[in-house]
């Protein structure tokens, strides 16, 4: 593999799940790739399929109710979609990685810490008890789990918040993946606690040298951790773009609309900047563009055809889904 | 642990006095004569009395709930009223019998149980499921008594492969145990039907939480996720029913007692009650108590070892 090589290159991603009885496309044609370092967010309201699209990667979408439909995920050269639920084992916890929301509902409660954090160690790396614990126990301290090899036979109910989610960080990062995948890490956490995982993230990302695709709904803490910000709607990429360019110049109107809504201290308004409707249902998604409805700048085209995502001309990294502002070149064509 | 038990001891014991009040009032407020059921219609007026006098009736209510509580507490639970034998000597001749019956068939029920209800659960839908749910429906809905019917003309008078009455003697391991099998495996029934279920909806709840998804994430085994980080959590619930039931089993062991004809605490509480023997009822409604307050103990430490949180509380 080439220094130039992605270590995550996924390909028309589709993810469909089953409602009433049919297929229906929660994630489509999503493609995007990683460069070692490299952070990616991946930002959208609730619903948008940016979860879908991260447990795709780890092939952990419920099965029975979901399947990947179509697309490719290469981790590290290496298509994951065709291998067997044995041969994905190897892979997860130990080249992929992911970090949940919920640190309260992620541990299991009836086991101790130290044993989940040594867990994959001994399945990834065939570390013997006394082994395992030695090197998990550098972990913990890697992660800021104050007085480690005290609490390390303690259990889950027994730490915080915070405290729970950096076990989960020293989880992920046990067998030095190349990518991690955090799913909305700070979103349950006190503001203070946030800040202070989001900077444990990054420092662990600088240590260990790993890629990352940070899923979250709030730009504001997109703006300090990511290389490259990628918006989704309704299970399509709408907008993706470097952290820069997405700030100073928000091109496709959804996301210029979700920075409108963060909150700002520094300016004198009385009033939150909420998007007007609602994201269309799974199983109802109308014939063009999927924001029509919620565009205010709308246009009759727009309810026809779903437009491609394009490149602007001037910044051939910045791409947009739209009729209205978008560019003239599909990226999806060039692939 | 050790103060976790100690602490549940501590708990037990108002339960346990309670339990005795209840049985004290309950003896003594039921309608009729204990004098004139152990005497006859015939008995003439001074011998009524002299029986009040010996066994305490004729004083007033309290002194017979002090007698009663300090007999109770000096370990002696009276003497049978029919045979005169101290009724703790008739309860050891027969509890092993009782105690035998019961570890037996919970056994069963907890052994067969639990792994059908994990497989069940595993392949939800399947036809191992609907096969382990349709064994779990009949366990059910049949009481124990006909099934004890039905068990004994099938396997013991068509097939002759047991014995049709089970009192065999202490000494010969084989043969108790050929007399054991059919009654443990009657009362199993009805606990394997309930541990099945449980353990397979309990799984199946587990099994969708977030830890599961994260055991998956770290790449821990299909197997390992079943047995190490599912299985513990979804037997907390099914140590609940098992404590729960283990008072209905000690009912149904009454039942099953007479219907195999076996010896044991069942049938010397209906032996009791057919001869009015008030003294006897007394003490087996007391042992009762004990035994379900055991029970309950042995419940709570169950959890305590499963649960690390309950522990800490």
């Amino acid at each position: 593999m080439s220094e130039q090589a992605p270590v995550l290159d996924v390909q028309g991603l589709t993810t469909e799940f089953r409602v009433h009885g049919e297929w229906h496309a929660a994630v489509r044609g999503v493609s995007f790739q990683l460069a070692r370092g490299e952070t990616l967010a991946i930002v959208g309201e609730s619903g948008c399929g940016k979860s879908i699209t991260a447990l795709s990667v780890m092939r952990l979408v419920p099965q029975g109710a979901g399947r990947i439909a179509s697309g490719r995920v290469l981790l590290e050269g290496r298509d994951l979609v065709p291998l067997s639920e044995p041969e994905m084992e190897k892979v997860r916890g130990n080249r992929v990685s992911m970090i949940f929301q919920e640190p309260m509902t992620s541990l299991n409660p009836v086991l101790t810490v130290g044993f989940q954090v040594a867990e994959s160690l001994h399945y990834h790396r065939g570390l013997g008890r006394a082994e395992a614990r030695r090197t998990a126990l550098a972990l913990f301290d890697q992660v800021k789990i104050p007085s480690a090899a005290r609490r390390f036979d303690d259990y889950p109910h027994q730490f915080s918040g915070g405290m729970r989610q950096r076990v989960m960080i020293a989880m992920a990062l046990a067998c030095n993946p190349a990518v991690l995948l955090a799913d909305e890490p700070t979103t349950a956490l006190d503001v203070t606690i946030q800040a202070q995982v989001l900077a444990l993230l990054a420092e662990v990302r600088e240590a260990y040298g790993m890629a990352m695709v940070f899923i979250t709904h709030n730009l504001g803490v997109v703006a300090s951790i990511a290389d490259r910000v990628m918006v989704m709607y309704a299970g399509e990429v709408v907008e993706t773009a470097p952290i820069d360019a997405v700030f100073a110049r928000p091109t496709h109107p959804y996301t210029e609309a979700l920075l409108r809504s963060i909150p700002r201290v520094d300016r004198n308004t009385t009033e939150l900047q909420a998007i007007g409707g609602q994201v269309p249902a799974i199983s109802n998604m109308p014939a063009g563009c999927r924001f029509a409805d919620r565009c205010a700048l709308v246009e009759p085209r727009c309810r026809v055809q779903s437009p491609p995502l394009t490149m602007l001309p001037d910044d051939p990294r910045h791409h947009v889904r739209c009729w209205v502002r978008g560019g003239e070149t599909s990226v999806e064509a060039l692939q | 642990m050790i103060g976790f038990i100690l602490k549940r001891l501590l708990v037990a014991l108002p339960t346990l006095l309670a339990v005795l009040t209840i049985v004290f009032l309950f003896v003594r407020v039921a309608p009729g004569d204990p004098a004139m059921v152990i005497l006859g219609d015939s008995a003439s007026q001074e011998a009524l009395e002299a029986l009040r006098q010996q066994l305490g009736l004729n004083k007033p209510l309290w002194a017979q709930y002090v007698d009663f509580m300090l007999m109770v507490l000096s370990g002696d639970l009276g003497k049978s009223m029919l045979t005169s034998r101290p009724i703790l000597q008739e309860v050891a001749e027969v509890l092993p019998y009782t105690v035998e019956l019961t570890v037996a068939s919970l056994t069963i029920g907890v052994v067969v149980g639990v792994p059908l209800g994990i497989v069940s659960a595993k392949q939800r839908n399947g036809w191992f499921d609907y096969f382990a749910r349709v064994i779990s429906l009949v366990g059910l809905s049949f009481p124990a008594f006909v099934s004890a019917v039905l068990m004994l003309l099938i396997f013991a008078i068509e097939l002759r492969w047991f014995p049709v009455i089970s009192s065999a003697a202490l000494d010969d391991p084989e043969a108790r145990l050929r007399a054991l099998a059919l009654p443990a495996f009657n009362l199993g029934l009805i606990m394997l039907a309930y541990v099945t279920r449980v353990t397979r909806s309990s799984m199946l709840g587990v099994m969708s939480e977030d830890y599961i998804r994260t055991a998956r994430a770290k790449g821990v085994p299909g197997r390992m996720v079943v047995w190490r980080h599912a299985l513990r959590n979804a037997l907390i619930p099914v140590v609940t029913v098992v404590g729960l039931y283990l008072g209905v089993l000690i009912g149904n062991s009454v039942l099953t007692e007479i219907v195999f004809n076996r010896p044991g605490l069942g049938k010397l509480i209906v032996g009791a009650l057919n001869q009015r023997d008030y003294t006897m009822l007394q003490g087996l409604m007391v042992i009762y108590a004990f035994i379900i307050v055991l029970c309950n103990l042995l419940t709570d430490m169950t959890y305590g070892l499963i649960d690390p949180r309950v522990k800490r509380q």
